[in-house]
């Protein structure tokens, strides 16, 4: 899974021409995942992306729940929060409110994100406040040790369901959409070129961002392996009708995408859905508020209302 | 009668504009130069039940509020079934003329509304009600329209002027009764200069929120839970002109963690809530702990979960917040007794969050929370942000990144995601001196150890109790947060009738000093504790540090403050024993 990708090529767009390079996103933590577990590829897919867009390592901070995936902040030489089970979405937001020059990507498992950590999902998708979120979905509970999640396909066998599951799991593409998100999307942690470039667009989207990562966990759900992933795996880009602008488009196809036929690719992108949060903010918000002095504030007058 | 003094009772149903009119008498009184203590009183209904106000106005300092009053505003009927037996000898009683109700032992004064609003707004009834009350003094034309001019000064002239025409019509109303039949209060009131010099009105709410301000919190997330949500509401009325993001989260718990994010980020940040939010709040709590992110926590107690008793006080919760944890971390909690306490004390509570690096909870109850007070206008002059070992975004590059580096007083410098040179990663989980995750059970040890070790940073003197009245006093009244009011005013007429009693009053209960707070309390002759609740938590938790044992206890858990007679009459019980 952990493809070498060239980076001559990358293209670098990033101020003061600073030049990084991938040793300078390297953390030099060694791994406490699986050999072979898919979120090897996707540190690497955001590490290009980074590198892609030339963003300075020091500007982006990395915000997870807990969960295999979440451990994710110390595998990248970036700045991190690891927060705590199902809180890394409003942790998130609370951050980028505070510094917006700060590119903020938040990354998580499907049990954080869809299970304990729902409720935040669909109110930071409807506010459409200028985050990534990365979903490592590998449709179990992993650090746990293989229990249901809310993606994990009806009938599946699994811990907590030893006599398979009978709930119908979240669809997370439809989700997003009904949910608001402006930029949405499905990518596959074996696909390291197609993850570089969605999360590199996701990340450059003005707005929420939100991919959906079919992830591969070789120890709790390896029935689900790369052949599986490849036999099933189309890419919607490829459909005559392509029309990711359109809501309705992907809405339809997202529903069309089930655990038989996987789509990868963007669902729906655009950047004038609508304003982004911070954008809307009434405040002044020109210098970002950790920037700016709190010292002797003046509060006189609130106090001549008092009197 | 004596000059200067007057308590006032206004009842009526939810949405009758009962707290309106109690509050331009408490700002009429302000400007007259008295002490004003203003309380509220309702059901959580948005119309009907019953709603009370009660106005205590007096030239002396006054702390609480009274049980028995000289003037009943009975905008219904069932006001007057329920409050009339708490009026004073004398005391006049005001309704509507539509009421049958008739006294030989009060004066009755019927007013009728409907035809002194004479085509007038039905809102501007309020106004009347509050000229009545007003002419009842006979007072001078200037304090009304002074009164009336400041309660309004955020509305149009238009609005002031329409104001004061019906203050006028109830005030003739009222005083030209007050003439003719002999009665009434005239000439109780009179304009004085308050000996405070400059005064503020307000409520603890009010007071934490301009603190908060004056601390410069950037970032406010909360959801709105009663006594609480005045915070929400008071942040976002200023967030345009202090720069502050003011957010309404989906719920309590991406409200701490909004704040935690926020903080983590380099602003100073808080939340509000009540016990409910409070127990969704817990985990972050310790998240924040863990991570050494100061996180500031208002928590306005109430009893029970999201129902309970929901607009009444309580001190039920303070074993709760003091226990707040998973496994075990360094957190403050305090317990401001009065508005300047929830000034000084919010304010202090940003720079030991920073200082201390680690969540510092304020804990308040409806009492506090939603009543007015005056109090001495704030000198704001002596504060300053102490932001601690911080290191801003535009001071120098860093050449490590050790954000929790091992040091002498257990304090590592902070510094923010944006910062060059200082990469790394703020996490849950036990870590490293770099914030790396390290289960290792040396390391684990240390960071016990200075995560615990930082609470040296707090200023002793914060960490003893305050004492007020005689040193020598043959019994001490012990309490903590809103009861500081109506133990100082308790002790003050106990002593002018020449019983020695003081009163040792805890703001800081997480931590406090064991040592200096057992031998402060070895030293009294006798001690009784006072506490809003049924268990006597404070009392659990000095005889868990201490192992003092308070014997003599009043606890009250009736949902209502302690009244000012009850506390009396209760000491002067156990002094006779
Ligand atoms: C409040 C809380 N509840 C439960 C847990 C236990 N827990 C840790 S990770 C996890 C689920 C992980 O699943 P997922 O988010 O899908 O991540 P994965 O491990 O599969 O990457 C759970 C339930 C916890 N840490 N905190
Ligand atoms: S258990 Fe699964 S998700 Fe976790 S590290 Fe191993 S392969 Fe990856």
């Amino acid at each position: 899974m952990n493809e070498e990708i060239k980076i001559e090529d990358v293209n670098f767009v990033g101020g003061d021409n600073l030049k990084f390079s991938l040793l300078d996103l390297d953390s030099k933590h060694e791994s406490q995942w699986c050999p072979g577990c898919g979120n090897y590829g996707i540190v690497m897919a955001v590490k290009n992306a980074i590198l892609k867009l030339g963003i300075n390592p020091k500007d982006v901070l990395i915000v997870s729940g807990i969960g295999c995936a979440s451990k994710f902040p110390h595998y990248l030489k970036t700045y991190g929060i690891e927060t705590i089970h199902g809180r890394a979405l409003p942790v998130a937001t609370g951050a980028k409110l505070a510094n917006k020059d700060l590119h903020v990507i938040v990354v998580g498992g499907d049990g954080d994100g869809y299970g304990i950590g729902m409720g935040h999902l669909m109110h930071t998708m409807r506010r459409n406040i200028n985050i990534t979120y990365l979903i490592n979905n590998n449709e179990i509970y992993a650090l746990t040790k293989g229990q249901t999640s809310p993606t994990t396909p009806k009938g599946k066998k699994t811990a907590s369901t030893p006599n398979g599951s009978i709930e119908t799991p979240v669809n997370p593409m439809a989700l997003a959409i009904g949910g608001g998100a402006t930029f949405i999307a499905k990518s596959f942690s074996g696909d390291i070129n197609h993850m570089s470039d969605t999360i590199a667009r996701a990340i450059a989207h003005k707005g929420f961002s939100i991919i959906d990562i079919a992830q591969i966990c070789v120890s709790f759900n390896p029935s689900m392996n790369f052949k599986w992933y490849k036999d099933r795996i189309y890419n919607i880009d490829d459909l005559p009708d392509y029309n990711n602008k359109n809501k309705s488009w992907g809405m339809i196809h997202a529903l069309e995408s089930q655990d038989d036929k996987i789509g990868i690719g963007i669902y729906y992108h655009n950047d004038d859905d609508r304003e982004t949060y911070i954008d809307d903010l009434p405040e002044d918000e020109k210098l970002s508020l950790v920037r700016q002095d709190i010292n002797d504030i003046d509060i006189e007058n609130i106090l001549d209302n008092y009197e | 009668m004596s000059l200067n003094k007057i308590s006032i009772k206004i009842g009526g149903p939810a949405g009758s504009g009962v707290f309106t009119i109690g509050l331009l008498l408490s700002k009429y009184f302000q400007r007259a130069g008295l002490n004003v203590v203003y309380t509220t009183d309702y059901p959580s209904l948005i119309r009907g039940g019953h709603n009370t106000c009660c106005v205590r106005a007096e030239n002396e300092e006054i702390n609480a509020e009274v049980l028995n009053h000289d003037v009943l505003v009975a905008l219904d009927d069932l006001t007057i079934t329920e409050d009339l037996k708490q009026l004073n000898k004398g005391a006049v009683l005001i309704c509507d003329t539509k009421s049958t109700f008739e006294s030989a032992d009060y004066q009755v004064l019927k007013v009728d509304f409907d035809k002194l609003l004479d085509g007038m707004d039905k809102r501007y009834f309020n106004t009347i009600a509050f000229g009545c009350v007003i002419g009842l003094m006979g007072e001078d034309g200037d304090m009304l329209r002074d009164a009336l001019a400041t309660h309004f000064r955020k509305k149009s002239q238009e609005v002031v002027e329409e104001n004061l025409k019906a203050a006028q019509v109830g005030y003739d109303f009222a005083k030209e009764f007050c003439v003719q039949n002999n009665t009434g209060f005239l000439g109780r009131i009179t304009k004085t200069q308050n000996s405070l010099g400059n005064t503020v009105f307000m409520s603890g709410n009010d007071a934490a929120c301009v603190a908060a301000v004056k601390a410069g919190v950037k970032f406010v997330g909360e959801y709105p839970m009663t006594p609480s949500t005045s915070f929400l509401h008071y942040m976002a009325a200023h967030e345009l002109d202090y720069n502050i993001t003011t957010k309404q989260t989906e719920d309590e718990i991406a409200a701490i963690n909004t704040a935690i994010g926020a903080s983590v980020a380099g602003v100073r940040a808080m939340t509000a809530t009540s016990g409910g939010g409070f127990a969704l709040m817990n985990e972050a709590i310790g998240f924040a702990a863990i991570a050494e992110a100061p996180v500031v926590v208002f928590e306005c107690m109430r009893g029970g979960p999201s129902t309970g008793i929901p607009t009444y006080t309580d001190q039920g919760d303070l074993k709760f917040v003091i226990n707040s944890s998973q496994g075990e971390f360094p957190m403050v909690v305090l317990a401001p007794g009065d508005i300047e306490e929830c000034f000084e004390e919010s304010f202090n509570a940003f720079n030991l969050a920073d200082i201390l690096q680690t969540p510092v909870i304020v804990l308040l109850d409806k009492h506090l929370a939603a009543s007015h007070f005056t109090a001495k206008r704030f000198d704001t002059s002596k504060l300053k942000v102490d932001r601690g070992k911080y290191i801003n975004l535009s001071d120098e590059v860093l050449a490590n990144n050790k954000r929790h580096e091992f040091t002498e007083d257990g304090i590592s410098t902070r510094f923010n995601p944006g910062q060059p040179g200082g990469i790394y990663t703020s996490s849950s989980y036990e870590h490293d001196e770099t914030g790396y995750t390290c289960e290792d059970s040396e390391n684990h040890v240390k960071m016990m150890e200075k995560r615990f070790k930082k609470y040296d940073a707090i200023p002793k003197e914060l960490l003893r109790p305050k004492m007020y009245g005689p040193e020598d006093a043959d019994l001490t009244i012990v309490g903590w947060g809103s009861t500081k009011g109506v133990a100082l005013d308790a002790i003050k007429y106990l002593n002018s009738d020449g019983l020695k009693v003081n009163y040792m009053h805890f703001v800081y209960i997480n931590p406090f000093d064991n040592e200096e707070v057992k031998s402060m309390l070895d030293s009294c002759k006798d001690t009784i504790i006072l506490e809003a609740n049924y268990t006597g938590q404070l009392r659990d938790i000095i005889r868990e540090k201490t192992g003092f044992y308070i014997e003599k206890t009043y606890f009250k858990y009736d949902a209502r403050p302690f009244y000012f007679q009850e506390v009396y009459t209760k000491i002067k019980e156990v002094l006779k024993k």
